[in-house]
């Protein structure tokens, strides 16, 4: 190991250790909250092709073989006897422009019922649960490290800062098989949600972005020139630009605990007129998911999802729709869990500007082994590759079909 | 002092009064056997039967209530512990006992007394798919059913009531209640005049895994 990156990850250990000190203090004696943590270190033989973390045109987190802090993340929730839950997820990440900060923090409210037709609500900032691949703790894959192409948009992109309802009804308090949720939301920000699929395209990765993050591309001429977009070659996707209220309509459908089904729309109700200081622009972004997963036994699952919809910026100055889907097999022999997934998405464009295109396309293959060594200690290894392809490589002088592939061995410690 | 001489006189009582096996059986009437049922006989002269000082378990496992159907006596103390790695929240709303508990991973609560007898049915607010009884009985002779719906009760000779009970039946509890003498009956089987309600334990055979949700 190098003396750089030995001085750079002493700084991260540094930092985390600072972070996890803030939290063992808060969940000592007297103070009831739960706090979960998990740490992921990694060694990653990447891809040739340079990250968008490092301005780069590729889809993959990382631009060099390198170790990292792949993940550092701490829940910090309790349950009052009145309903009333919170849950707040502080995250620590090496790579990307905000390195700690929250991913999600929500406050939710679930009076106690043995009706049979039940409601909850929570507000705060959080994800739809449009995801069956981020099952675990902070909305982490416990299948693959590298997600899927939908959920590393979801991931990087998608985040509500709003009042969800949820009208429910458990199969089992009326003796069927069937459970079913119907979730509605209404939200505000999110407003430049679309902009990273449609200038770099979609990509797979596992770095969600932190409450005020900032997700950076290449520098494509026709995005940052004065006399083109005049864009930065960036999104902040948080960010409130209009004034409008977004909403999302989701249902889940259950068969015992067996199969499952989750449709959502969502639409941020954007204008796509709005354009800030800095020059981000509101993107109307709209889109159908839909979820699917079956348990053939407790111990082997198929699942996949499809994403379809659309986004605009101006004056029709980008306009795309976009279709992302996987299928995923996951095993589970005692402590080992091997998971394979295929993933296939596609941008296209259908706007007024010509020198500025966004088509993009490709699909990959992610196969993964996690072992879990006892409750806290697990190690594993993934091996992702795809091939994709973005014709705005091209005002880059690069080729625009471009082949990657990555391998990391990771090692976690959760508790 | 007091604890040894009641044990004493229970223990001398027990040797000059005979037990009995009683065989009950349960069984639709297409002859399918049901189990999981708590059966129960209450003597019709009642001794003082002191609960014996025992705590039983009502656990969380994989996200499911560990037994599903508990039978205990009156006086019991329950326990609920956590086996999970993930927290629960168990409420009843059942008139026998209406309670709530925060269940922490590592943390264990206290235990419950259960002095009101029927059905308590287990919920969690976290986990909606968790579903769990506890079924409290004024007697000391009751038991469940095994797999072939039979159950065999050690009973001292006398007069009894037999009653049964299990969520799925929907059989009027009182029509399925009858007189039992012991020992002049030994075999007895229970027939359900109504269907029983729809299995839906599938619910515990693949239940959630990851700590979110899912």
């Amino acid at each position: 190991m190098n003396k750089a990156l030995k001085c750079q990850l002493a700084l991260h250990f540094k930092t985390l250790r600072l972070l996890f000190l803030c939290l063992l203090v808060m969940s000592g004696k007297g103070f009831a909250a739960e706090v979960k943590g998990l740490v992921q270190l990694n060694y990653v033989k990447a891809s040739e092709e340079s990250s968008w973390f490092d301005e780069g045109t590729g889809i993959l987190a990382y631009s060099e073989d390198s170790a990292n802090v792949q993940q550092a993340l701490l829940t910090l929730s309790d349950n009052f006897a009145n309903g009333v839950s919170y849950e707040v997820v502080a995250n620590y990440y090496q790579l990307g422009e905000q390195n700690l900060g929250i991913s999600q923090a929500q406050l939710s409210y679930k009076p106690l019922s043995n009706s049979k037709l039940r409601w909850r609500a929570r507000v705060g900032f959080f994800y739809p649960k449009l995801s069956l691949e981020n099952v675990d703790t902070g909305w982490l894959s416990p299948f693959t490290y590298t997600q899927s192409a939908v959920n590393s948009w979801v991931g990087e992109e998608l985040r509500t800062a709003g009042l969800e309802v949820t009208l429910y009804s458990p199969g089992r308090t009326r003796n069927s098989p069937i459970s079913w949720e119907f979730h509605g939301s209404l939200f505000k920000a999110n407003d430049p949600l679309g902009t990273v699929i449609s200038w770099r395209g979609f990509a797979m990765h596992d770095r969600q972005s932190l409450n005020n993050d900032r997700v950076p591309f290449a520098a494509y001429p026709s995005v940052i020139q004065e006399d083109r977009i005049f864009h930065p070659n960036y999104v902040e996707p948080y960010h409130e630009l209009d004034g409008n209220i977004g909403f999302y309509l989701g249902t889940h459908i259950e068969y015992y605990k067996q199969s499952t089904l989750r449709y959502y729309f969502y639409d941020n109700q954007a204008d796509p007129l709005e354009v800030s200081h800095e020059r981000l622009y509101a993107w109307r972004t709209k889109f159908h998911s839909l979820a699917l997963q079956h348990k053939f036994n407790g111990n082997t699952r198929v699942l996949g999802q499809w994403l379809s919809g659309s986004s605009v910026m101006g004056d029709r100055f980008v306009y795309i729709d976009f279709d992302a889907w996987y299928v995923m097999l996951s095993h589970k022999y005692k402590t080992h869990r091997i998971s394979l997934r295929f993933d296939k998405f596609k941008v296209r464009e259908d706007d007024i500007f010509p020198w500025d295109p966004n088509n993009s396309d490709g699909h990959g293959v992610t196969l993964a082994w996690r072992n879990d060594l006892d409750k806290n200690w697990q190690i594993g290894v993934e091996q992702h590759i795809n091939q994709n392809s973005a014709d705005i490589r091209a005002t880059l002088g690069e080729n625009i079909q471009v082949d990657q592939h990555q391998s990391l061995a990771v090692l976690q410690y959760r508790w | 002092m007091l604890k040894f001489i009641i044990a004493l006189t229970l223990l001398s009582a027990a040797f000059f009064v005979q037990s009995k096996q009683l065989s009950i059986n349960v069984l639709t009437q297409q002859n399918m056997q049901v189990g999981n049922v708590v059966v129960y006989l209450t003597p019709k002269n009642p001794q003082v039967s002191p609960v014996a000082n025992k705590i039983e378990i009502m656990d969380q496992v994989n996200t499911q209530f560990l037994p599903h159907i508990l039978a205990i006596q009156k006086d019991t103390q329950v326990r609920f512990p956590n086996s999970d790695s993930i927290k629960h929240h168990v409420y009843s709303f059942s008139k026998a006992k209406t309670f709530e508990l925060q269940l922490y991973k590592e943390l264990q609560a206290d235990p419950l007394l259960f002095s009101n007898i029927g059905a308590v049915e287990l919920g969690c607010n976290i986990h909606d798919w968790m579903l769990g009884y506890i079924f409290v009985v004024d007697t000391p002779y009751f038991g469940q059913t095994d797999s072939h719906g039979k159950v065999t009760l050690e009973v001292p000779e006398g007069e009894y009531q037999l009653d049964v009970w299990h969520p799925r039946i929907q059989d009027k509890l009182s029509a399925l209640s009858r007189q039992v003498i012991s020992p002049t009956e030994s075999d007895i089987q229970v027939i359900l005049a109504s269907p029983l309600l729809p299995d839906v334990n599938q619910y515990e055979e693949i239940s959630g895994e990851f700590s979110d949700y899912e």
